[in-house]
């Protein structure tokens, strides 16, 4: 049963990417707008390996991933603290909530006009805009202890730093988790878009540059790698959270 | 007068409203020239002025618009998609690597794709939201459908119900209430991706405003255009969450 | 802070050996807001005594737990331990919860929801693995360390929040109902295990119950509460029971005196309801 759902699947794959071919190969749509797979491919394999595009790669993932683990940090001290006092929590609730709908993108104005276009500039953009997936869920997650965990850290004495860490911490872990992947996608957006307004070298701005100069082929090779950025990290942080949850899976 | 104010929840507007507070005071004692702050009084008279002369409902006639346009399009297909997926099996497992490949590509990524191919304005926008959205219809609605009561799957096969007659009667009724939880999370990435589209590239919206406002060194338009897009975002969260509990209150146990 | 200090309340006590009381409950009475849900409650408990109290629903039993643990203060009256009113929680009184489930650390392994009250006092990493080893072993966990509770039955369940009790090593051992959502078989085996582990300690004991008859077996004394007490006191009636130890489950519910105990027992509760 597995391995006909395993056939059929690629086979839908590799028919869509046949398809694409045929429609670039007729030029049904000019190529203009959509180059083939193997032009595709051509400009992959060449940015990689003479070109820059593993430089840029790198660029945009570094920023990503810096962005992304003082986002985490933040929010999971935050949120701890927050969730855990019900006094805190009635005080900067309501705050929280207010600027939660606000989208992300919307403060790289507010940042440019005070911190002007700079490397520095973007990593703020991201570690502010995928704080709030993080320190929402801890927050959410340390809110919801068990009472009977309370009770049972009341009784066994323990202090409240040992509480946090070895019943609110673990106790929040798949809530802070499921926050962290939602952090990293807003991570790789936003680094895009810093890229994209800042001017920053990577694959956001190469590929704005490739739409401008209506290099179509480089266009899309950058969006297929950002695609892949995309799809690795969002595995391996699956992979990490499937390990560091293996209690639940009983 | 007191249990008025702890059911307003006086506690959570303290903060806020104290900084807003302080800074105008602030601003007010040492008159700051600058390009990035504003007097919170300079900010709502920015947005009375742009609401005034219509300015303001003109943009967010434009950003809602795109938004709402593109959530049609790409959540009315995803919908479509995700229904099919969830009553057919061989359906999802033959799609399933082609969504995992596909969806994992940024939104933002396919902006300059669709400037290239259909330039500035409302076209453009449309298709990355559409794009946008289709993914989380797609999945949630799959789920939705696949998520309903197989003991209720029993009873209709028991009673003879023709398929066409399961789905309508039953599959759908019964998946709504997560399909409109669905719906109301892919509002509010509509009008994300609405804005950041504006702000990245197309002149037009409230995103553009935003942008605009900050390179025009006009900090308190800039805080006045990233108020009214809270709001707005607010506003429509709050509208949806309203109506779901006015109208599956009994089907969800929880909101989410 | 080194290890909990061996004190003599490992020792092996009869009644006869001690005379002032361990814990005084004088004329303890609480309120929930308006409704006062305990009324002048008296009673002591010697050393080693085992402790049963029953009552319908709303008397209080759960609550007269938490006045022993310290996390509630009594409305009126005083809750004395050694003579001293009771403060707040003590290394060694350990309290089992009746949901066992929401009691246990899901994502730890049997041995490290054991840890947690052996790290709570301190104890030096060196000597815990040891005392969770014969921990386990006591309540006969031992082939099940490295398992998730999760992954463990009800009685298990249960069993592994006694061993993390017993790891304080409680001079006061407080239970709420905790064999009242296992199946008979286990709720027999549990409860001899029970007493030989007290026995064998000399823990003094205060058990809930809702099952008269298990209340007669285990205990020397049975305290029974009475819902909204009014001006009346809460204790409604005391039975003392004098049956050999130790229990048995077949002899000893065969005996006149546990039959008679018995009926005293259910006429109180026909009576009150």
């Amino acid at each position: 049963m597995k391995t006909r759902a395993i056939v059929s699947s690629v086979s839908v794959s590799v028919a869509l990417l046949a398809l694409w071919g045929v429609i670039a190969k007729l030029e049904w749509i000019s190529p203009i707008f959509l180059p083939g797979p193997a032009a595709t491919w051509q400009s992959l394999s060449d940015g990689l390996r003479h070109g820059e595009l593993l430089h840029l790669t790198l660029g945009t993932v570094e920023r990503m991933a810096y962005g992304w683990a003082l986002a985490s940090l933040i929010g999971i001290a935050l949120g701890a603290l927050i969730g855990i006092s019900p006094l805190l929590r009635a005080w900067l609730q309501p705050t929280l909530e207010l600027i939660r709908p606000l989208p992300a993108s919307a403060i790289v104005p507010v940042a440019i006009a005070f911190i002007g276009l700079s490397p520095a500039m973007v990593l703020i953009v991201i570690a502010f805009g995928a704080v709030w997936p993080v320190l929402l869920a801890t927050t959410h997650g340390f809110a919801n202890i068990e009472p009977r965990l309370h009770e049972v850290g009341r009784v066994l004495r323990l202090s409240p730093l040992a509480f946090i860490v070895k019943v609110g911490l673990p106790n929040a872990m798949p809530d802070a988790l499921a926050g962290m992947r939602l952090s990293l996608t807003v991570s790789l957006i936003l680094a895009i878009v810093g890229e994209m307004l800042a001017s920053q070298e990577g694959l956001g701005l190469a590929i704005l540059q490739a739409a401008r100069s209506f290099r179509s082929a480089d266009l899309f090779a950058g969006v297929v790698l950002l695609g892949a950025i995309g799809f690795v990290s969002n595995s391996l942080l699956g992979m990490a959270e499937r390990r560091a949850l293996k209690w639940k899976q009983i | 007068m007191r249990s008025i104010l702890d059911r307003l929840g006086w506690r959570g507007w303290v903060l806020p409203l104290t900084l807003l507070v302080l800074a105008e005071a602030a601003m007010r004692i040492h008159p700051v020239e600058s390009d990035a702050l504003a007097r919170p009084t300079d900010v709502l008279n920015a947005l009375a002025q742009g609401i005034a002369n219509g300015s303001v409902l003109r943009l967010s006639a434009q950003t809602l618009a795109a938004a709402l346009a593109g959530l049609a399009l790409g959540g009315g297909l995803g919908l479509a998609a995700g229904i099919w997926f969830g009553l057919s099996r061989a359906a999802s497992d033959a799609a399933s690597l082609s969504v995992e490949l596909l969806r994992p590509v940024p939104s933002v990524a396919l902006i300059p794709l669709s400037m290239l191919v259909f330039g500035f304005g409302f076209r453009m926008e449309i298709a990355v939201i559409a794009f946008t959205c289709f993914w989380p219809m797609l999945l949630l609605s799959q789920a939705a459908v696949r998520n309903v009561e197989p003991r209720l799957l029993e009873v209709a096969r028991v009673l003879g119900f023709a398929w066409w007659e399961r789905v309508l009667k039953l599959i759908l009724p019964a998946a709504l209430p997560r399909i409109f939880v669905a719906f109301r999370l892919c509002v509010g990435i509509a009008l994300v991706v609405a804005v950041t589209t504006e702000i990245a590239a197309n002149p037009q919206g409230l995103g553009y405003a935003l942008m605009n406002a900050q390179q025009s060194l006009r900090p308190d338009l800039m805080f006045a255009m990233l108020l009214w897009i809270g709001l707005l975002g607010w506003g429509l969260g709050a509208g949806l969450l309203l109506l779901q509990r006015a109208w599956f209150r009994h089907s969800l146990a929880q909101q989410p | 802070m080194n290890a909990l200090p061996r004190t003599q309340h490992l020792q092996v006590v009869t009644p006869a050996q001690t005379d002032a009381p361990l814990i005084v409950f004088d004329q303890v009475a609480l309120d929930f807001g308006a409704i006062r849900v305990i009324n002048r409650l008296s009673f002591s408990m010697r050393r080693g005594e085992f402790v049963c109290v029953i009552g319908p629903s709303g008397c209080g039993k759960t609550t007269l737990l938490r006045l022993l643990t310290g996390l509630v203060k009594p409305s009126a009256g005083e809750v004395r331990r050694h003579g001293t009113p009771i403060a707040g929680p003590a290394h060694d009184v350990a309290i089992v919860f009746q949901d066992y489930a929401k009691a246990l650390l899901p994502w730890r392994t049997v041995a490290g929801n054991v840890s947690l009250a052996l790290e709570a006092a301190h104890v030096a990493k060196s000597e815990r693995a040891d005392r969770i080893r014969q921990l386990l072993a006591k309540v006969g966990l031992g082939q099940h360390a490295d398992k998730y509770p999760g992954q463990l039955s009800g009685g298990m369940q249960q069993r592994l929040q006694i061993a993390r009790c017993l790891a304080q090593e409680p001079a006061v051992l407080l239970m709420d109902e905790p064999f009242g959502a296992l199946d008979a078989m286990t709720r027999q085996t549990l409860q001899d295990e029970m007493l030989q582990l007290v026995q064998e300690s000399g823990t003094t004991v205060l058990f809930i119950t809702h099952d008269l008859e298990e209340a007669i077996y285990l205990g020397d004394t049975v305290l029974a509460l009475r819902a909204a007490p009014g001006e009346r006191s809460s204790l409604a009636q005391t039975f003392e029971v004098n049956l050999p130890r130790p229990r048995d489950q077949l002899s000893t519910r065969e005996e006149p005196e546990f039959l008679r105990l018995r009926r005293a027992a259910f006429d109180h509760v026909k009576d009150t309801h």
